[in-house]
């Protein structure tokens, strides 16, 4: 049998058949261009490209940013003007910014805002406004580009924002001294009001990203089961994916969501949920749950598990330990994607570790071919 | 209402995580002539307490511990202008400075374990986010706290905790005070290598730990 490509390695672990080898992949955008990266993807390394595919306005609020400098820090402040009233941001920016891509910094930061757009309870009612004025236009030329640069090198897949109680939660209430908490328990009214509003908002998102030529819909979000009790996220997230999958299974897509953190304690509402892939799930230390233990509990779902970067901290001979527990933990393999990043740029050194474990882990996984693998490691 | 009523209900309206309630009481509270802070030590704080015991079994997740800290802190700002007149008298509370480390803007878990702390009898001076290591050294130094917790969520900015530990040294102050770190990428390994005291498993396990140094100190 002919070797498996990148691509076809990835979409048939995702598809829950098995692959001929692990697949693995690394982000586009957490990706060093150069030699390093050269010789892994010899190895094997397959590349990841997320993409949005639509585009979106906003119609009658006008939008103005202008440099102000809030408590000796330079930020960029960002004020949007409706017919019901304005409300503002602050962004601050790490060097770099404005001169790579997609608003990263040199160290692959992306801005962050020190003043949210909602700060007390009148700003919600202009922020709604701008929701139920915001229209959402296909375009999948980004996909498609991509898609006609990668080939069979690796997967494209479709870029969606947070689900509408996230995008509350982290991007317009924030998180900050347990600001979301605060405003849910004394404005539940106006924090119900705004999420029902942009989960509406976003049906024609969701129809958008279904009918993308990417196989794969990443459909925002970023839960850890912390931030995100199981209470928050049986009624506000549940539904919400519910939606998005019957979309995107009619369409003959997949769908997956990002859980990069600690979800031991929603992991059997996890269960219950369509998603197809659990991305970025961590390993401890950094997750709490076990990859194999997350294959048991979620059987009907792929993995592709985020590669800790606490380890990457400690250098390449505890990303050689740590990859191989992992192996171990996960056999026969099936149904697992690894993924070299998810955080932050790779050093060449973790990187050629890491792939060079991978390179040879065929399936189906066996001790014998684990300890092979570190025997020619040593 | 007696006091042991006023007591109860400043108790029961943290633990039900009731704004309103706490505050209206905390007012009639002090117009009746019940002492502040006996209004704060034996009726919120122990409200507290049974949040953080919810907390520990399940029954209650971050949110409400994070809500209840707000309820708190609004029933205690209706106490303050009466407060004052006493403070004097207050005995002198084992401090902790907490901060998350240069670039990073993530709080909550540092809130919590200042909010923990605060339960516990400690004056905590919570720096806020994204805090350079100057900053926190010029505070250990101001305020000669038992405790210098260290928070980070992101392996980018795990790093600055190193920094600060090298910046006490330098201050001859890292003898002075026990640091403890903390955030989801932060390991025991990682803690060591960088010479912290501590590293927090969770917030209550962190918490715990700053508790028994605090005792220790207090034995001396």
């Amino acid at each position: 049998m002919a070797e498996m490509t990148r691509y076809e390695r990835i979409m048939t672990a995702s598809r829950k058949n098995r692959a001929d080898k692990l697949p693995f992949f690394h982000f586009w955008r957490h990706s060093q261009i150069g030699w390093a990266e050269r010789e892994c993807r010899n190895r094997g390394m397959g590349m990841c490209w997320v993409r949005p595919p639509y585009i979106q306005k906003m119609h009658d609020v006008e939008m103005t940013e202008k440099q102000v400098v809030d408590s000796g820090v330079n930020v960029l402040r960002r004020t949007y003007t409706t017919p019901v009233g304005s409300i503002w941001c602050d962004e601050k920016r790490a060097r770099g910014t404005e001169q790579w891509h997609a608003l990263r910094s040199w160290d692959d930061i992306a801005p962050w805002q020190t003043q949210r757009l909602i700060k007390g309870p009148e700003d919600y009612k202009v922020l709604k406004y701008m929701v139920e004025n915001t229209e959402y236009i296909a375009d999948y030329y980004p996909i498609e580009q991509a898609m006609d640069w990668l080939g069979d090198d690796g997967v494209v897949i479709d870029a969606l924002p947070h689900s509408p109680m996230q995008m509350l939660m982290i991007d317009w209430i924030g998180s900050e001294g347990g600001r979301f908490y605060i405003h849910h328990a004394k404005y539940p009214d106006l924090v119900e009001e705004l999420y029902q509003a942009v989960s509406k908002n976003r049906d024609a998102m969701y129809e958008i990203a279904a009918k993308s030529p990417a196989p794969v819909t990443a459909c925002g979000d970023n839960v850890d089961g912390v931030l995100v009790n199981p209470r928050l996220f049986e009624k506000y997230f549940m539904p919400e994916y519910e939606k998005e999958a019957k979309l995107i299974h009619d369409q003959g897509k997949l769908m997956c969501v990002h859980m990069d953190g600690r979800i031991g304690n929603i992991k059997h509402l996890v269960a219950k949920t369509p998603i197809d892939i659990i991305e970025a799930l961590h390993a401890p230390p950094m997750g709490d749950l076990p990859i194999g233990e997350a294959l048991s509990l979620f059987k009907d779902k792929v993995i592709w598990t985020g590669y800790p970067g606490s380890v990457y901290t400690l250098g390449p001979e505890a990303v050689k330990k740590h990859a191989l527990d992992l192996l171990r933990d996960v056999l026969p393999g099936d149904r697992l994607v690894f993924e070299v990043s998810t955080e932050n740029i790779v050093s060449n050194e973790n990187m050629r570790m890491l792939t060079s474990v991978l390179e040879n882990a065929t399936l189906p996984l066996t001790t014998e071919k684990i300890d092979e693998i570190e025997r020619s490691l040593s | 209402m007696t006091e042991k009523q006023y007591l109860a209900a400043l108790k029961q309206g943290i633990i039900n995580l009731d704004f309103e309630a706490v505050k209206k009481t905390a007012k009639e509270a002090m117009e009746a002539g019940i002492d502040p802070s006996t209004a704060i030590t034996e009726g919120m704080v122990p409200g507290m307490a049974v949040v953080g015991q919810k907390f520990e079994s399940g029954e209650y997740f971050l949110s409400e511990l994070v809500v209840a800290g707000e309820v708190m802190k609004e029933g205690v700002e209706v106490i303050n202008p009466y407060i004052k007149a006493t403070e004097s008298t207050k005995p002198q509370k084992v401090k902790a400075v907490l901060a998350s480390v240069e670039g990073d803007n993530h709080d909550l878990g540092k809130n919590i374990v200042g909010t923990l702390l605060g339960v516990q009898g400690f004056e905590v001076i919570d720096l806020g986010m994204d805090v350079p290591a100057d900053r926190i050294v010029a505070a250990v130094k101001e305020n000669n706290p038992v405790v210098l917790g260290l928070s980070a969520l992101l392996t980018m900015t795990m790093p600055k905790m190193g920094e600060v530990i090298e910046a006490l040294k330098a201050a001859g102050l890292r003898d002075k005070v026990k640091v403890i770190v903390g955030g989801t990428p932060v390991t025991g390994e990682f803690a060591e290598s960088i010479g912290a005291d501590h590293r927090a498993a969770n917030a209550l396990e962190g918490v715990q730990k700053c508790t028994e140094w605090a005792k220790a100190e207090e034995r001396r």
